[in-house]
């Protein structure tokens, strides 16, 4: 009993020891709750695939009334914006080298004459592919398009949205946001504090007093897991406020989530300055083994199921994904424990196994 | 002097040099991770929307409505699963993340639509990615409407074959054409992207760093004491990172070219002219960031934070005309942006350099006055 208390008050020396070196250094807190803040209004408001005002060519060779309708029937939305009407393809293409316009619409000489005759009347719409979300959002259009003309169908088909009926982007990038944010501040800033710590020689210090080494790991994580913890919040709160991003689920699972991530993120950030012992080998490390899989590998932008074999593997080795999953389906869809555990049991197997590792590595590096 | 100076140049760059190359583990950093991002990001990085797994609830139970099914499979867009868990609940699948979209054919389905009765297909799709979500909401009102056209021909006849006129529809057949990316390969478009985004990590924040490595130790105060000039100093400092910078795009050029069949359709040379430009900035960035940063945690702090939004506001993952007005006009002040539309540009366009001279002027013009005034603080601080 008295050997556990000692360790817990040696475990919390260490980490009043680093909440001062935190507050000491306010670029850290500024990066802690200053970026998050900056990212989501960000992505709130710029991170959006819908077409706005994109800028389109018209080369109508038909010049008629029903032809001009048609043109203006497509800015009439909003979506499209027309900027130039160039004389031939050549134009067009020249528009697209110079990033002028993005989309063409071809409409050639016959149109209102196959219209009225009750043919197919074709309209060709070019793209410019080098820029591809744009191009994907006219391909959605173009197909609208076609469809304007029919009235109403046999088969009527209505889509529902669930989840996010308004199409807002915000609502699917907060989630994935809250990982990201907590995934630079665990992995980077411990993987950087330590690997301090090491360059400076601080570490062997410390080995040579009574202080154990689970004990020091505990007493550098501690803090960083409060830091954690509060730029979730932080991130929830803003993004709630701003965005109306729902929370339809338990607000202490997700925490119970937040918190299995972190202790994972930490035990990374641990084991890569155990590992480099070079704050700036452990910055490119953090940067590739962290950032690149919350943001890549994680669902937070890309669907998973659309990768190759190789990468879904991946991203299943990576607790990001879990913990986005988990986060979605709290947050927005509303689900409970009984449909989340396998993120659950993934996050806490990444957490087990990597700071089993780093405690490892950390007292080899002494020797 | 000029050959003094170039002396002194070569000496820092020498000295640096040797201190990069020193931890091998960094030089395999350094190579390595661009490589890594670029085949991860070719890989992972895919727009394209398919086989969105796909739940059915056939109450209808006809060959119609199973030949519906088919038909709304086929096309790719949607993989069918088989019957939802719970037709009382057709959303349950979505909820679980088992399946995407779910479809509902009602009871009498093939009884409406041989009645001329509009017959109502329901779809349940998961709005969770506005992407996915909007794409597969527009197929599935495409496909109704592909499948609504036989139906109406049908009808059609049947009232002509009693009114004795000759049946037609009107309507419009819109064809798309990607040009330079027929076959939308998100690779095309990424590759030029993540080029852009590897040499701001790589030269941006290695450069910071670097310098801030030199002042945590104190050791920059030492060599302005000796007769190395301020310039010479940061110009010796800063060319490893171009080099890395140069090799890392040639990396990158090579792994799209052989991997992704991202093709080099325009001059090489415009490509290199750009890519220095684009370095003068980049690594002026760094400089700028090392100055006002006192330690390397702070420097790769501040490096970060000018790194996400220059990665947002470029352009390489949501079109710039998509953003909202007020946050269009800060793009023009992100290098990044410009160096995407040259690398797009000269790799998938063909371009020349008058399709390029907005952004080659801006490149230019952005790397000057960065390297100027981060240089004029650089010195300002150690004098």
């Amino acid at each position: 009993m008295k050997r556990l208390t000692n360790a817990l008050r040696r475990t919390a020396a260490i980490a009043a020891k680093e909440v001062q070196h935190i507050l000491r250094d306010p670029s850290t807190l500024y990066l802690a709750f200053g970026m998050p803040v900056v990212l989501i209004v960000l992505f709130g408001y710029g991170v959006s695939f819908d077409l706005d005002h994109a800028p389109l060519a018209v080369l109508d060779q038909d010049g008629t009334a029903q032809s001009r309708d048609l043109a203006r029937s497509l800015t009439a939305t909003r979506e499209f914006e027309i900027v130039a009407t160039p004389a031939d393809a050549e134009g067009i293409e020249r528009l697209f080298r110079s990033r002028e316009a993005s989309a063409a619409l071809v409409i050639s000489s016959g149109f209102a004459e196959h219209l009225r005759r009750g043919q197919e009347a074709p309209v060709q719409v070019l793209l410019d592919g080098s820029d591809g979300t744009m191009a994907q959002a006219v391909l959605g259009s173009a197909t609208q398009l076609v469809a304007a003309t029919i009235g109403t169908p046999p088969i009527e088909a209505t889509a529902t949205l669930l989840y996010n009926p308004a199409l807002r982007s915000a609502v699917f990038f907060v989630p994935g946001l809250i990982a990201y944010v907590m995934a630079i501040a665990a992995v980077l800033l411990t993987a950087l504090t330590v690997a301090r710590e090491w360059e400076r020689g601080n570490l062997e210090l410390l080995f040579t007093t009574p202080v154990g080494r689970l004990e020091i790991v505990l007493g550098k994580l501690a803090p960083y897991l409060g830091l954690g913890l509060l730029q979730a919040l932080l991130v929830l709160s803003v993004g709630t406020a701003l965005f109306d991003v729902p929370i339809r689920g338990d607000l202490v699972l997700l925490f119970f989530a937040a918190l299995l991530f972190l202790v994972g993120m930490l035990g990374q950030g641990l084991l890569i300055s155990a590992v480099t012992r070079s704050q700036q080998l452990a910055t490119q490390v953090g940067a590739i083994s962290s950032l690149l899989p919350t943001l890549i590998l994680s669902g937070f932008l890309f669907p998973i199921e659309n990768m190759p074999w190789p990468l879904q593997v991946l991203a299943n080795i990576f607790p990001a994904r879990y913990f986005i999953d988990a986060l979605r389906g709290i947050l927005l869809k509303g689900a409970g424990l009984g449909v989340l555990w396998p993120d659950l049991a993934g996050m806490a197997a990444f957490a087990v196994f990597v700071l089993a590792v780093a405690t490892l590595k950390f007292k080899r590096g002494v020797a | 002097m000029t050959s003094r100076f170039v002396v002194q140049v070569l000496a820092v760059l020498r000295k640096e040099l040797r201190q990069i190359t020193r931890d091998k583990r960094m030089i395999a950093v350094l190579v390595l991770a661009p490589a890594v991002q670029l085949i991860v990001f070719g890989f992972a990085a895919n727009f394209e929307i398919e086989e969105l797994p796909t739940v059915f609830c056939d109450h209808d139970g006809t060959a119609r409505s199973r030949a519906l099914r088919q038909a709304l499979t086929a096309e790719g867009t949607f993989r069918d699963l088989g019957a939802a868990a719970d037709c009382a609940r057709p959303e349950l699948d979505v909820q679980q993340g088992r399946a995407r979209v779910a479809v509902v054919f009602p009871r009498g389905l093939a009884r409406d639509l041989a009645a001329d009765r509009t017959a109502h297909v329901q779809a349940l799709i998961d709005g969770t990615n506005p992407t996915v979500g909007r794409y597969a909401a527009n197929a599935i009102v495409g496909w109704s409407r592909a499948a609504s056209m036989p139906v109406l021909t049908e009808r059609l006849e049947r009232v002509a074959g009693l009114t004795g006129t000759a049946p037609s529809v009107a309507r419009l057949s819109a064809e798309p054409r990607l040009l330079y990316n027929p076959a939308m390969e998100s690779s095309m478009f990424m590759v030029p992207g993540v080029a852009a985004m590897i040499l701001l990590v790589v030269t941006m924040i290695a450069a910071s760093m670097g310098l801030a490595r030199e002042r945590e130790a104190g050791t920059l105060e030492q060599v302005i004491v000796t007769p190395i000039g301020v310039v010479a100093l940061l110009l010796g400092k800063v060319l490893p990172f171009v080099l890395v910078g140069l090799f890392d795009v040639l990396l990158v050029l090579v792994l799209g070219n052989s991997v992704f069949d991202v093709p080099i359709r325009g001059s090489l040379a415009l490509l290199a002219l750009g890519t220095l430009l684009y370095l003068m900035s980049t690594v002026g960035l760094g400089l700028f960031v090392s100055t006002v940063s006192r330690n390397q945690q702070q420097a790769f702090m501040v490096g970060f934070f000018v790194m996400m939004p220059a990665v947002l506001l470029s352009g390489v993952m949501t079109p710039i005309s998509s953003m909202p007005s007020w946050l269009q006009p800060l793009t023009y002040v992100n290098p990044m942006r410009y160096y995407v539309e040259v690398l797009r540009g000269v790799l998938l366009k063909a371009a020349d350099l008058q399709d390029l001279a907005f952004p080659f002027v801006a490149l230019g013009v952005y790397g000057a006055g960065i390297l100027g005034m981060a240089s004029l603080r650089f010195r300002k601080r150690l004098g």
